[in-house]
This record gives structure tokens, C-alpha cells and sequence, in this order.
């Protein structure tokens, strides 16, 4: 913050005049903001928590007092960076002491002496500012040390590297690996007591595994073929030597980077069978420290190339390792390795080494300032800025954004959202706010509230369409939402995420044809004019995509009607009107466009000639013992336009040319066939039958 | 007249406010502004509509406002209304009557004060 800015104050109280003195008092030296209640003071605090140096809190308000201030500051982790003040008359010592649970820095009893608030408050700030400089100078020191110490690492490791004639990022692996394992491992166990700090102290010291190597003649070290065995037993020597010359190690003896490194060169080549070198020790004897750097160290050596073989496949190295071709190791750490093999991959990828490390530093400047559980302040700034992205983009489309939270139950919605339903930003138990209630349905309400807590962590959408008033007019809107559930074993909900889009004008459209359609009283299906509009709306609605109509008529109906009479004739339209609509989609549209002619619209994306060719075979039946058959034209979108005038026309075309093949077939429509309509056919030519 | 006689008028202590706000023209300010605070108002309504909560609110700002001003009388007298409607209880009569009183005296005093200025 720079000098010239002044720190910003928010005062929250019920009362003007009480505000006022207070910002008389300090208005000189600071920016003040004021709140007449909590739930003011939570929208304030809510946008520009960042930029707030203090609250000067009262206890006693309307709508929320100040305890539910501190609730909310505390819930949404402002109360760490933003110290609250209260002033207040309620100076009971439970009152008093319950400000202070709740995080409040200071108490200041009414009625209050000016000298005493301003004093106070700048105590408080001065404490602050120096609280959150001292953060940000430890983590650029703490930063930097480890960015040099890494540095000094990385160029001693290729010296040694570079004389073991290895690929020059083995030590990097082989450190990067150690920290994704032991990484997995504290989140699997908590036998090893491995704090974030250890985890960073093992993968540095990780480094020094094969210093050991210095001492062994370059040519047994760098030797193509196979080593004999007496070879074998120089180059073995290396874990033991190793750690000689760290227990040889003049000066910081008692550094723990140096006890560790100590563990790692000498045991690295132990097994958990108990039949490793130098020691022969067995299982948790070895060190954990040892144990997971002697895996990443196979591992690695396994997926890199050598003088000696070509380098195997993640799958092939997790294979052996597993299989135990390669050694013997702790089946915790078999289970990580197993568990993180997309991470293993990706692991070893030169950017991720950076990566790595940064997720470390913060974790432990994390772990040194706050203890567990804490946000930093780079987490805050970044939610902040997740919030700034959010409210950017949510002021750029028309529709309303919301967030709920279920404790404290508040909700809250996007700037324009709020304008536009005329309601607060902010509001705080929005299931016993009356206005909220104006623009919603309490029933809707309920019933969306009821399928959020119905949804399940791994379902968590829902969508609702419904209506809301306001701006005195009614609308219909489509509610998206999508259930927030903790993390825990036994998932909590914790609120939701939503969207409100105006759907109203679609809606409307849908609604008056669903009533105006007129529907054939016999069959049920609607009639050709009804069919028109809603085809219509669809390849409007959906250019994109692929639409089919196909036209059917009943093969001598005629006959069927004189030979059984009219009821017979009657139930076989229902039965063709019912396997019509078992044979598609709810969403396509089945029509009686007339006598014994019925039409299909249909939306496909898959083999339309299987589709129609199943159709078709649905709708040739044996009823009652008389065989039913169709004859049936179809016309498609692509080739003949999305408009329904061409659709029909080219469909009536192709069952013209099924009935003048023989009836009892389907055709499609092709430009050929309107020669049919002058010249005689000659024999079909596409009869499926 | 004085700021300080109107003090003495109310029944209320100059030394202890202009000690704790340290400045006569801010007192002032305040003093003057007490005739426009709506908290009075809000009580007399709140109580014959039976919204005791919203009485207590009123009454609790009151006693803040007085305690601010250093207003002892009405102070003492909102005190003691607002800690009965904040237990709970609805026999206020007398104590509001107590209130009445003490703000009318409050606030003719500081009318008087302010026709002079």
C-alpha cells in the first residue's frame, strides 16, 4: 500500500449519529466507510474485503448485528486479514467475550473517548500493517534461500551426473518423484509423522543419494557391459561411502538436511525384504526417507535410457516394480506409486520441476506463519481475483448469476441480477425475506431447495423451469444450478452455484402451440397445421442439425375399410398411430395430416436409412389376422432444404414413386424421381418389402 | 446561552462529554443533530404497534446516542427501558412514560439552545 493512500475504515452501526462521530473523528487521517446494519456491512465487505484496513463493528443493529458479522468475516476467512474493533454499550462480560471468540481484536466500551478510539485504531493498524509486511518479507526470504540452496544443488548434481555419464536429470527425477510419493503417502498414512516441511527436506536431500559414486573408479562406473562381480562389489560400496563422507562432514553435523542425507546415501539400496546393502535391514528399519528415494531411484532408472538398456514405459517400470523384478518395497508406497501414475508421468517433464517447488514453498511459508488450516494472503488475493473474473464476466451476459450458502443461509447475486429483480445483492436468510418471496414462488423456492439437496456430489446439476415476477410482469425463466458438497466422507451441502436465464419468449412460443394444436380426436395425434408450426420452430430453433420427414400411407386402405367396415378401419389407424409413436422419440413429432396419411418428422444424427428402415418394418403389422402394410416416402433436410414446403413436396414425390413400385416399401427422395411424375416407372428399383 | 447551560438545563454533564469528545464544535454538531434522530420516533411507534424487538433497537440506540452525548437523564431512564424490553418483558408504561419525560426536557433544552444561535 503506498503512502499516499490512506487506509480505509468501515464503520457499521444502526445509528447515523454514532457513524458520524466516528467519522468526524477519523476522517482526517483515514478513508471511512459506513454500514447502517450487518448485512450492509457484509455486501461491503463482501466486494472489497482486500482493501479494508478495519472495522469498527457495533452489537446491537437490525437485520444482522454485529455477532453475525463476525460469523460471516469468519466464515469467509476475512477476519484474518481484516481486524474488527467493537463498540458497543453491551458490555457484559459474555457479550464481551464472545466478540473476542469470534476474532474481534479490541473492545471499546460506549460511551467511548475520542483520544481512546483514535489511539486504539491506529494501534490496531500499525499492528496489522507490520503483521502482514513481516508475511510478505518471510516469504520472499524464505523464497529466495530455497530458490539459492536449489540452485547450488542443481549445479553440484550435474557435476556428479556428468562423471556417472547419467542422463543429467536423474537427481532432478529422482527429487521430483520423492516429493510426489511422500506427497501421497501423508495423505494415505500418518505412521511416518511427516510434516510439509520434512517432505521438502528429504526431497533436497534426495539429491545427495549417489555422492557415494565419487569415490568409484569412472571405469567400473562407466563401463558398457555387464560387471563382474567383483565389480559389482566395488560399485556397491557406494551407498556406504556416501555416507562416510557426509559423517566425515567437518562443520553441521547437527543440520537435519545433513542427518537426512545421511539416511538416504547409506540405506538407498536396502530392501524391504531385508536383503539389501550395506546394512541388511528390513521394513520400517529403514528409514522412510531411504525407502522412497530408493523407489523413485528404480523408477527413474527404469524409464531412462542407459549405456545399457533403452528406457522402459511408465506401465512396463510400474509393472516390474510392482511384480517386485526390481526389488522389494514398502506396499504403502507401492500403492502411491500405483495411485499417482498420471501425475508420475507428467512428473518428469522439466516445467513440472518448477512447479513442484513452488507448491512447496507455499505450503511451507503456509505451515511456518499460519499453522494448519490457514489461507494465505496469495490464496485470498487469488480468490479475489476468482471473484473480480466472475463478476466481469457475469456483467457482460443477460443472465442473472447466483451463489448460496447454506450457513449462514445467505444468498447473493450478480450486480445486474439484483437490479433487474429489484433485490438486494446481498441477502441474508433469504427462506424468511419477504421480498425475496415477491419475485419467486415460495413453492418453487422449495422445490428448487428440495432437488439441491435430493442432487448428489457426482450429479450435482439441476435445472428448474419456473416463473418470477418483477419489474411488475411475470416471466418465465429456466434455473440452473449446481449443489456445492463438502469434501468430507459423509458429503454436507454447502450451497450452490446458479444461473437464471429469461426463457420467457421460447416458452411462451412452445405453450401457445401445445394448445393451439389441434389434435385428431381418433388417433390423439396432432393435425398437419399444428405439425407445420412446430417443425417450423425446431429447424429454426436448431439449423444445425438433421431433420427427416417421412410421409406414410396405408396400403389399400380402401379395401380394409369395405372388407371389415369402418370400426375395424378405425382401430387399425390407432394401432398405426400408436407403433407410430413407440417407433420415435418423444421429441419428434408424429401426424394424421389426413385419411389414412400420416407423416414423421425426426431429428438424427446417427444411420437415418437404419432409423427409416426400422420405421418401416414397425409399422407393417399383422392385425387382427389381416396383414397392414405402408408405403412410405422420406425426404431429408440436407438435400432438399430445411423449409417445410420443400420438405413435403420432395416427400410426397418418394411415395408416389413406393406406391408405384408396388406399394409395401419405403424410397428416399432423390432428383430422379421427379421423371416419375410424367413417365412410367420402370420396376422398382429400391423395394426393400 | 452556553452549550454548557444547556447542558445544565437538561440535567446533563458538559465536563464529561467535552472531556471525552474534546471539542466544542463537534459537541455541538452532535447535540444539534439529536433533534433530527429518528430513534424516538421509532420507539413511541414501535411500542403501540407491539414490535418489541424494534422497540428495543430504538430504545438501545437512544441510550447509545445519550451515552455519547453524555445526556445522563435520558440515559439512564433509555437504560433502564431498554434492558426490560430486552428481557423480554411488555409492562413498559411507566418506564417509557420516564422516557417521555426525559427526552421532551432533553430536547426543549437544546431547542432553547439553538433559537439563541
Amino acid at each position: 500500500m503506498s503512502k499516499e493512500q490512506k487506509e480505509r475504515i468501515l464503520i457499521v452501526d444502526d445509528s447515523e449519529m454514532n457513524r458520524s462521530i466516528l467519522v468526524d473523528m477519523l476522517s482526517d487521517d483515514y478513508d471511512t466507510l459506513e454500514a447502517e446494519d450487518g448485512v450492509e456491512a457484509v455486501s461491503i465487505l463482501s466486494k472489497q474485503a482486500m482493501d479494508l484496513s478495519l472495522v469498527l463493528l457495533d452489537i446491537v443493529m437490525p437485520r444482522m448485528n454485529g455477532f453475525g458479522v463476525l460469523d460471516a468475516m469468519n466464515q469467509n476467512g476475512w477476519i484474518k486479514n481484516v481486524p474488527v474493533i467493537i463498540i458497543s454499550a453491551e458490555n457484559s462480560s459474555d457479550q464481551v467475550e464472545r466478540a473476542y471468540e469470534l476474532g474481534a481484536t479490541d473492545f471499546i466500551a460506549r460511551p467511548f473517548d475520542a483520544l481512546i478510539v483514535q489511539r486504539r485504531v491506529v494501534n490496531t493498524l500499525l499492528l496489522y500493517a507490520k503483521q502482514k509486511r513481516l508475511i510478505g518479507m518471510v516469504e520472499e526470504q524464505v523464497y529466495e534461500k530455497e530458490r539459492q540452496s536449489d540452485l547450488m544443488i542443481d549445479i553440484l548434481s550435474h557435476i556428479m551426473e556428468f562423471r556417472n555419464g547419467e542422463s543429467g536429470l536423474h537427481i532432478l527425477h529422482v527429487r521430483n518423484l520423492t516429493d510426489l510419493l511422500l506427497g501421497r503417502l501423508i495423505a494415505k498414512t500418518n505412521k511416518y509423522h511427516l510434516t510439509m516441511a520434512d517432505i521438502s527436506l528429504i526431497s533436497t536431500a534426495s539429491s545427495l543419494h549417489d555422492i557415494g559414486k565419487m569415490a568409484i573408479d569412472e571405469k567400473i562406473l562407466n563401463k558398457p557391459g555387464r560387471l563382474t562381480d567383483e565389480e559389482f562389489a566395488i560399485m556397491k560400496t557406494h551407498s556406504a561411502v556416501g555416507a562416510e563422507m557426509l559423517s566425515r562432514l567437518p562443520v553441521h553435523q547437527q543440520e537435519p538436511l545433513v542427518k537426512v542425507a545421511y539416511e538416504i546415501c547409506r540405506w538407498h539400496h536396502e530392501r524391504y525384504d531385508g536383503r539389501g546393502y550395506p546394512d541388511g535391514l528390513k521394513g520400517d528399519e529403514i528409514p522412510i526417507s531411504a525407502q522412497v528415494v530408493a523407489l523413485a531411484d528404480v523408477y527413474d532408472a527404469l524409464t531412462s535410457e542407459r549405456v545399457y538398456k533403452p528406457p522402459f514405459s511408465h506401465e512396463e517400470a510400474v509393472r516390474m516394480i510392482v511384480n517386485g523384478e526390481c526389488g522389494a518395497f514398502n506396499p504403502f508406497l507401492l500403492e502411491c506409486l500405483e495411485e499417482n501414475a498420471e501425475r508420475l508421468r507428467t512428473a518428469l517433464d522439466h516445467g513440472a520441476v518448477e512447479e513442484v517447488r513452488q507448491r512447496k514453498l507455499r505450503s511451507i511459508s503456509d505451515e511456518m506463519l499460519r499453522g494448519e488450516g490457514g489461507a494465505s494472503r496469495r490464496t485470498l488475493q487469488l480468490l479475489e481475483r476468482e471473484r473480480m473474473r466472475n463478476s466481469f464476466f457475469a456483467s457482460l451476459t443477460e443472465t442473472i448469476q447466483f451463489e448460496y450458502t447454506a450457513s449462514p443461509p445467505m444468498i447473493s447475486i450478480s450486480a445486474r441480477g439484483a437490479k433487474k429483480l429489484g433485490l438486494d445483492e446481498i441477502i441474508m436468510d433469504p427462506r424468511n425475506n419477504e421480498k425475496v418471496f415477491e419475485v419467486i414462488d415460495k413453492k418453487v423456492w422449495d422445490e428448487v431447495a428440495r432437488r439441491l439437496r435430493s442432487s448428489t456430489p457426482e450429479k450435482p446439476e439441476a435445472r428448474f423451469d419456473c416463473a418470477l415476477h418483477y419489474d411488475g410482469a411475470t416471466r418465465w425463466h429456466r434455473i440452473v444450478t449446481r449443489a456445492l458438497w463438502s469434501e468430507d466422507t459423509e458429503p454436507k451441502f454447502d450451497g450452490a452455484l446458479g444461473i437464471v436465464m429469461d426463457i420467457h419468449d421460447t416458452h411462451m412460443k412452445l405453450q401457445e402451440l401445445e394448445q393451439k394444436a389441434a389434435r385428431d380426436p381418433l388417433t390423439g395425434l396432432i393435425n398437419r397445421t399444428s405439425a407445420k408450426e412446430r417443425m417450423e420452430l425446431r429447424m429454426q430453433d436448431n439449423p444445425g442439425s438433421h431433420y427427416a420427414l417421412a410421409e406414410i400411407d396405408i396400403d389399400d386402405f380402401k379395401v380394409i375399410n369395405d372388407l371389415y367396415g369402418h370400426m375395424f378401419g378405425d382401430k387399425v389407424l390407432q394401432q398405426l398411430a400408436r407403433r407410430m409413436k413407440n417407433s420415435v422419440r418423444s421429441t419428434d413429432i408424429c401426424c394424421r395430416a389426413g385419411g389414412e396419411e400420416f407423416f414423421i418428422f425426426l431429428e438424427y444424427n446417427t444411420d437415418i436409412e437404419k432409423t427409416i428402415d426400422r420405421i418401416f418394418r414397425n409399422l407393417c403389422f399383422t392385425f387382427e389376422r389381416h396383414a397392414v402394410s405402408v408405403s412410405m416416402g422420406v425426404a431429408l433436410g440436407q438435400e432438399v432444404g430445411l423449409a417445410y414446403q420443400s420438405l413435403y413436396h420432395a416427400a410426397d414425390i418418394a411415395l408416389y414413386a413406393a406406391k408405384r413400385g408396388g406399394k409395401h416399401q419405403y424410397r428416399f427422395y432423390q432428383p430422379s424421381l421427379q421423371n416419375l411424375l410424367d413417365v412410367e416407372p420402370e420396376d422398382a428399383s429400391g423395394e426393400k418389402a | 446561552m452556553t452549550l454548557q447551560t444547556c447542558y445544565e438545563n437538561m440535567g446533563a454533564n458538559y465536563n464529561d462529554a467535552i472531556g471525552r469528545l474534546r471539542s466544542e464544535r463537534l459537541l455541538q454538531k452532535f447535540v444539534l443533530k439529536f433533534l433530527d434522530d429518528g430513534s424516538y420516533d421509532l420507539l413511541c411507534k414501535s411500542l403501540e404497534s407491539g414490535n418489541m424487538e424494534e422497540a428495543f433497537r430504538a430504545a438501545h440506540t437512544i441510550k447509545g446516542m445519550c451515552q455519547n452525548l453524555s445526556f445522563s437523564v435520558l440515559a439512564e431512564s433509555s437504560s433502564a427501558l431498554t434492558e426490560v424490553l430486552r428481557a423480554g418483558q411488555t409492562d413498559t408504561d411507566a418506564l417509557f412514560a420516564k422516557v417521555k419525560e426525559d427526552y421532551e426536557s432533553t430536547v426543549n433544552a437544546i431547542r432553547a439552545y439553538q433559537a439563541e444561535l
